[in-house]
């Protein structure tokens, strides 16, 4: 019983880390660039979620208003901090990216208060009875949001027309230009999706806790790498695998061996086990 | 040519500056203030400085120190021990303050300690609990209680006021958390207090989705949980939504109102053990309450609280030893007995300070009384 209340508990914890970790491996497959800053738009989301749900009483409302505006500053953050240095070495992109993470956090700091932001009246708290176990609605909200979620991506990545063109750029972005695809077309559509989903993770997130602040970013910022090189960097599915893995074992984690390391250094001992056995992740990028 | 025109009116204004700046200072008695005002414990740095600037404030309108004004000189620590240390040596070589105050986290304030007392400059911590920080030496100072003390409080309130036996804890993986769980420990035999089992979380948790599912089957009579609201809010909302009904017992980290905003109707019930007593009839405390909310905009907390009463304390020392001499001062500090927001205060050897542990309650959205644990043996600080 209490096994599969800490199972659930991982997959609820994996399917957050899914939806914030995918948009970090799109960007490293198409770009190779370790996007820090990711973390940073999660963060952005929780905060104009929040106020937009305060402002109209709407979670429905805000989710795709919220996804929309972060997909877009993603889009500018591409165009400002990456696309003028694409053409140095891959750590200048990561250091500029950290720069950005860090002013992020201190902007949300000075705009929206050091002392985080709450609901007027958190959406989906209504408790669901389940095999014996309280689960709130919103912990179902965000297992099978994120299903549908990721389950639609795949879908148009798969059966449309810029789908394809983009799976095409991040196998061979020389090849695809030259059939005619638009490579910056593919990158804005790659930042707007990527960062899209991370906004709704951070709704999501701010649902269970009921807080949004300026830090919020600062453990999905590391974990969410440790996530795509345990998925085989630019790895889609390795990446999905990777998140259920990890939340999973950080339930069972925290309880059983807690007292000799926290969830972090459970999720990096992990990350070393695997990788001591496996040094292309979980699934090997390409 | 421009260039060079700016240049030397630069030089110029640095010349002036060099040779009227210490008449200007001489108008004014510095006071050393360092607290987290930006990253990740910068809500707490917020309501320490403003607790200390009201102080300030308050202390300037009633004329000053002995006829000079004070000012406050404040830095940033990020509540790092890295930047506490440059920070402490800036406010003694170059700013030359007469005495420091920390409003910030254990890690900051124990290095910034050890430079205070090197350079024998007095030095009070408002809030930073870990045992350490008085025992860099004779110039150092605390005005609030050790966290193994307010632990042994915790113990007193879940054992014996409240009568519950078998308790879960679920501790934070920091100096604050530890203390306060070793302090619990220490007195849980005396009250008949069996720990069933213990979590630990770190300050980055928001999400404690297995902790609950694990409490949940240890059934346990009470919960002493260790944290800040902002760890604390999330825990006692995901407990109580998973229906856990058993007391929770916080204590100072939890106090502020953001706590009651996050976890909502689930605080409700909630005690914790903490320095401010939000009923009180003393005057010194009902005023202080008063006249924050009125400056800040928000409403005061154990840190706003703390922070004023450091500087309170340090005022009147500076006033007792009408004198520029650090020894003076350090000794003045040493023989304070003033009655501030959060009690008396009164050092003893070490620069502990004994006081009774205030018991609130939230009740209708907001902190209350529920009892006061004004036991000296049982809260007493060590004294070497």
């Amino acid at each position: 019983m209490l096994y599969l209340e800490l199972l659930i508990q991982g997959i609820i914890y994996g399917s957050m880390y899914a939806i914030i970790a995918v948009g970090l491996t799109l960007v490293y497959g198409l770009l190779r660039i370790l996007h820090v800053a990711h973390a940073g738009l999660f963060a952005l989301g929780g905060y104009l979620g929040l106020l937009i749900t305060n402002a109209t009483g709407s979670l429905l409302l805000a989710m795709p208003l919220a996804a929309a505006g972060v997909g877009l500053v993603g889009m500018v953050v591409y165009r400002l901090c990456y696309h003028p240095i694409l053409d140095r070495p891959p750590y200048v992109a990561l250091i500029a990216s950290i720069g950005l993470f860090i002013a992020m956090e201190e902007i949300y700091r000075l705009v929206f208060g050091p002392y985080g932001l709450t609901y007027n009246d958190v959406p989906l708290q209504s408790q669901i009875a389940f095999l014996g176990m309280n689960l709130r609605t919103a912990e179902l909200a965000i297992v099978f949001g994120s299903v549908i979620l990721l389950g639609t991506l795949s879908y148009l990545a798969q059966k449309t027309r810029i789908g394809v063109a983009w799976k095409a750029t991040v196998d061979d972005p020389q090849m695809a230009a030259s059939f005619g695809i638009d490579p910056l077309k593919v990158r804005y559509l790659n930042f707007f999706i990527g960062s899209g989903l991370a906004a709704i993770g951070g709704i999501f997130i701010s649902l269970l806790s009921n807080l949004v602040e300026p830090t919020m970013g600062g453990v999905p910022s590391y974990k969410a790498l440790a996530i795509i090189v345990l998925g085989g960097l630019g790895n889609v599915t390795g990446t999905l695998i990777a998140s259920l893995v990890l939340g999973v074992v950080e339930a069972f984690g925290t309880i059983y061996i807690g007292h000799l390391m926290d969830r972090d250094a459970i999720a990096f001992a992990f990350l070393i086990l695997v990788l001591m056995i496996r040094p292309q992740g979980m699934l090997s990028g390409r | 040519m421009l260039k060079k025109r700016i240049f030397m009116v630069m030089v110029i204004g640095l010349a002036v500056l060099i040779t009227y700046a210490p008449l200007m200072a001489a108008e004014t008695i510095k006071i050393g203030f360092h607290a987290p005002l930006t990253g990740f414990a910068a809500s707490d740095g917020k309501s320490a400085s403003e607790g200390a600037k009201l102080a300030a404030e308050q202390i300037n309108a009633k004329g000053g120190v002995n006829g000079k004004m004070i000012e406050l000189v404040i830095y940033d620590d990020q509540a790092k021990p890295a930047q506490a240390i440059p920070i402490a040596n800036k406010l003694i070589g170059q700013d030359k303050v007469a005495i420091g105050v920390s409003g910030s986290y254990s890690g900051a304030t124990r290095s910034a300690a050890g430079v205070f007392q090197e350079a024998k400059i007095p030095y009070i911590s408002a809030y930073a609990i870990h045992p350490d920080i008085t025992r860099a030496g004779d110039y150092v100072f605390r005005t609030s209680f050790l966290g193994e003390v307010q632990g042994r409080g915790g113990a007193k309130l879940v054992g014996d006021t409240l009568g519950k036996k078998r308790v879960v804890m679920i501790t934070l993986q920091n100096d604050f958390g530890k203390s306060l769980a070793a302090g619990f420990k220490s007195a849980a035999d005396k009250f008949g207090i069996t720990i069933t089992n213990e979590y630990q979380y770190s300050m980055k948790d928001r999400q404690f989705g297995s902790i609950v599912a694990k409490v949940k089957s240890d059934n346990p009579e009470a919960i002493y949980a260790s944290g800040y609201y902002f760890t604390a809010g999330p825990l006692v909302k995901q407990l109580r939504a998973a229906g856990v009904s058993v007391p929770i017992i916080g204590q100072e980290g939890y106090d502020s109102q953001k706590f009651i905003e996050i976890a909502g109707d689930a605080a409700e019930g909630v005690i914790i053990t903490t320095s401010l007593d939000r009923d009180s009839d003393v005057p010194e405390t009902k005023d202080f309450i008063a006249a924050f909310e009125k400056k800040a905009g928000f409403k005061a907390d154990m840190v706003a609280a703390s922070g004023h009463t450091a500087i309170m304390v340090a005022a009147e020392a500076l006033k007792k030893a009408n004198s520029t001499d650090p020894r003076a001062i350090r000794d003045a500090v040493a023989e304070t007995d003033l009655k501030v927001s959060t009690g008396t205060i009164k050092f003893n050897k070490l620069g502990e300070v004994l006081k009774a542990v205030q018991n609130q309650i939230v009740k209708g959205g907001n902190w209350h009384r529920h009892s006061v644990i004004d036991d000296p043996e049982l809260l007493a600080p060590p004294a070497e």
